[in-house]
């Protein structure tokens, strides 16, 4: 099972975070929420997750800047977590940055129902 | 020969005149000898007398056949010019004589010449108005027409032509096309290209939709084109080209496409969320009767087909930017169908349709984006659901290697489509209005011919009403797209339906 294994929802979007956290919740995760960006950076400077998903656009920084100050050079700690987008941009540019900045996955939220995300997270936590 | 009745008057004439000085001669000798009383006078005279009518008549024949020959043509030429020849019998006036003769055919010549010029001048009036007629055809069009010579230079431009590409006649005229008229897409010159092609071929013609044209001034028009080759034309024309503006229709289109684009993209966001909640409420024991669940399951369907039309619309918007953003990677395609099977198989049940597989397990690898694939297999599909009845619809998926191309037909046993439709099926927007069901956005066919093509294979239909359709299309095992690298970073990462994962990150021992 997953056990203690954390997650941090990075969204702005309320409804939907919340709607995937309750099968992660179910599914034995522990998931606790950011609504922007540089709230996630504030709460990842002192806390430790095993994965965070990150949406691409939020008011502030934009997910894709959050992942690079995260894999940066001043990582922040992170480099354990594993961070994976989930967003509705399909556009093959956000795609590439993301992998370039060392994202885990890339995932389209419209094409993902939540049974089908906490497969893809056991898969990587 | 004709008996010459000028020669006879010539000659008489001739000799009367030749006659009287010998006359006169004679006469002068003998009153000279009376005066003298000689008795040789009389003989003398007598001689004078003969050599002088002799001399008569022989210079009179000589002068009157000199004289008689040039009259004798003239007459001959004006017969001729008259239209008679050597009979002037057949006119009704028999006139006497050659000279009445030459005068008369002389004077019907002249009758005859004033009516030919007339005709002539009547027949080139005609050919002056049918000229000037047209040309103002010609010229009052309002697509652009224009024509080529053996060189692809310009020979004939209308006014609309002028108009549309801000370039008069006389800085085109003897131009090559390509060089002043350059119709591109993607760049490409694709007519000229074609033109060249089709060298020596007759009749053959060709059409583009949506082609780019920059006028003089630097700004650009979208026209239809429509070329037609010609051979041995007495004019030297090679080809003839027309051309339709279609600027002001091709920007509502992407106005049309870009709001609709926008509009779809608005409506995903709560999408994902209905169908995340019927999922939740299928797989948490939420305490749902067998009742509840048919009926979110029935949400459930509905709600993957809401989802379907809106990536159509997405899809074409991409489609219509250039971004399509396709990822080829070599799969084996017997797998691919065999992992898409089961999704598409339950979208079937759940419209109460029957669908089969029957693919081939001797397919070699093919060069595809398995998500540009899918959603080709997911509106094929669809299509079949709509055009089936409930119940008795009948929906086979088969695929083959033919011809080194894998052959992948859907063949449904529906309605079947009407002819006059069928050359429309794979255009945007369309929708044969005559059919029972017009559900959808008329983009599923229009986006599976545009996957298909950017993966260098090509779609078709063979339908029969009534009876049913069969979609099929066919995929190079050597593509277009395999020609490209997969982008380096790429080749590490697992791609599905809903994105991608790094392999690396996935957790190792599982």
């Amino acid at each position: 099972m997953a056990g203690s294994k954390t997650v941090l929802f990075v969204e702005d979007d309320k409804p939907i975070s919340e709607m995937y956290a309750r099968a992660l919740t179910r599914a034995g995760y522990k998931v606790d929420f950011a609504y922007n960006g540089d709230e996630a950076l504030r709460i990842l400077s002192t806390e430790q997750y095993d994965l965070i998903l990150l949406d691409i656009m939020m008011p502030g920084k934009t997910g894709i800047e959050v992942l690079q100050s995260l894999r940066g050079p001043d990582g922040k700690g992170a480099a354990k977590t594993k961070i994976i987008i989930l967003t509705n941009l399909a556009q093959k540019k956000a795609s590439l940055e993301a992998l370039k900045a060392q994202a885990d996955g890339y995932i389209i939220k419209a094409d993902i129902v939540p049974s089908q995300l906490v497969e893809v997270v056991g898969k990587l936590i | 020969m004709k008996h010459s009745q000028f020669k006879r008057r010539t000659f008489g004439l001739f000799f009367v005149v030749a006659l009287l000085p010998s006359l006169v001669m004679a006469a002068a000798w003998y009153s000279a000898s009376q005066l003298t009383a000689d008795g040789m006078g009389i003989a003398v005279v007598i001689v004078l007398m003969v050599f002088g009518l002799s001399t008569a008549v022989i210079f009179s024949f000589i002068f009157a056949s000199l004289l008689a020959r040039p009259v004798r043509r003239i007459h001959q030429a004006a017969l001729q010019l008259a239209g008679d020849k050597n009979n002037p019998a057949n006119t009704s006036t028999k006139p006497q004589g050659e000279l009445e003769e030459t005068i008369y055919a002389l004077k019907r010549a002249s009758e005859h010449l004033e009516q030919k010029v007339s005709e002539t001048s009547s027949e080139m009036a005609l050919i002056e108005a049918e000229r000037n007629k047209l040309r103002s055809v010609l010229n009052s069009m309002s697509d652009g027409v224009f024509a080529l010579d053996d060189d692809g230079r310009i020979v004939l431009f209308n006014h609309a032509a002028s108009v549309l590409t801000g370039r008069s006649v006389g800085a085109v005229a003897g131009q090559l096309a390509e060089k002043v008229l350059p119709f591109r897409r993607n760049g490409e010159l694709v007519m000229t290209r074609w033109l060249a092609s089709q060298l020596g071929t007759d009749n053959k013609r060709g059409s583009w939709k949506g082609l780019e044209l920059y006028r003089a001034d630097g700004t650009s028009l979208f026209v239809d084109v429509q070329a037609m080759v010609l051979k041995d034309d007495p004019n030297g024309i090679r080809a003839l080209v027309t051309f339709h503006d279609l600027t002001s229709e091709h920007k509502l289109e992407e106005m049309k496409v870009d709001f609709v684009a926008l509009a779809a993209h608005e409506l995903r966001t709560p999408i994902t969320e209905i169908r995340g909640y019927l999922d939740i409420m299928q797989h948490e024991p939420i305490g749902l009767r067998p009742v509840g669940r048919d009926l979110v399951e029935r949400t459930v369907a509905s709600v993957a087909q809401l989802s379907g039309l809106i990536n159509n619309i997405l899809g074409v918007s991409r489609i219509e930017h250039g971004e399509m953003n396709y990822q080829p990677e070599l799969i084996n395609w017997h797998d691919f169908l065999k992992e898409i099977e089961p999704q598409l198989v339950e979208r079937a049940r759940q419209s109460d349709r029957k669908l089969s597989f029957k693919v081939s397990t001797k397919l070699p690898l093919v060069m595809v984006d398995p998500i540009g694939m899918k959603e080709v297999m997911m509106n094929l599909i669809n299509n079949a659901i709509d055009h089936t009845e409930s119940g008795t619809g009948k929906i086979e998926v088969t695929s083959k290697l033919v011809d080194h191309e894998i052959e992948t037909s859907v063949v449904d046993n529906g309605t079947g489509i009407p002819g006059e439709a069928v050359q429309h099926l794979f255009t945007k927007f369309f929708r044969y209005e005559g059919l029972k069901s017009t559900r959808g956005t008329g983009l599923g066919l229009y986006i599976c011919k545009s996957i298909v093509e950017e993966h260098g294979g090509y779609i078709w239909v063979e339908t029969k009403l009534g009876q049913g359709s069969n979609f099929t299309f066919r995929l190079p095992t050597k593509t277009k797209l395999a020609g490209q690298r997969p982008t380096s970073d790429t080749s590490n990462v697992t791609r599905g339906i809903h994105g991608w994962i790094k392999n690396s990150s996935l957790r190792r021992g599982r």
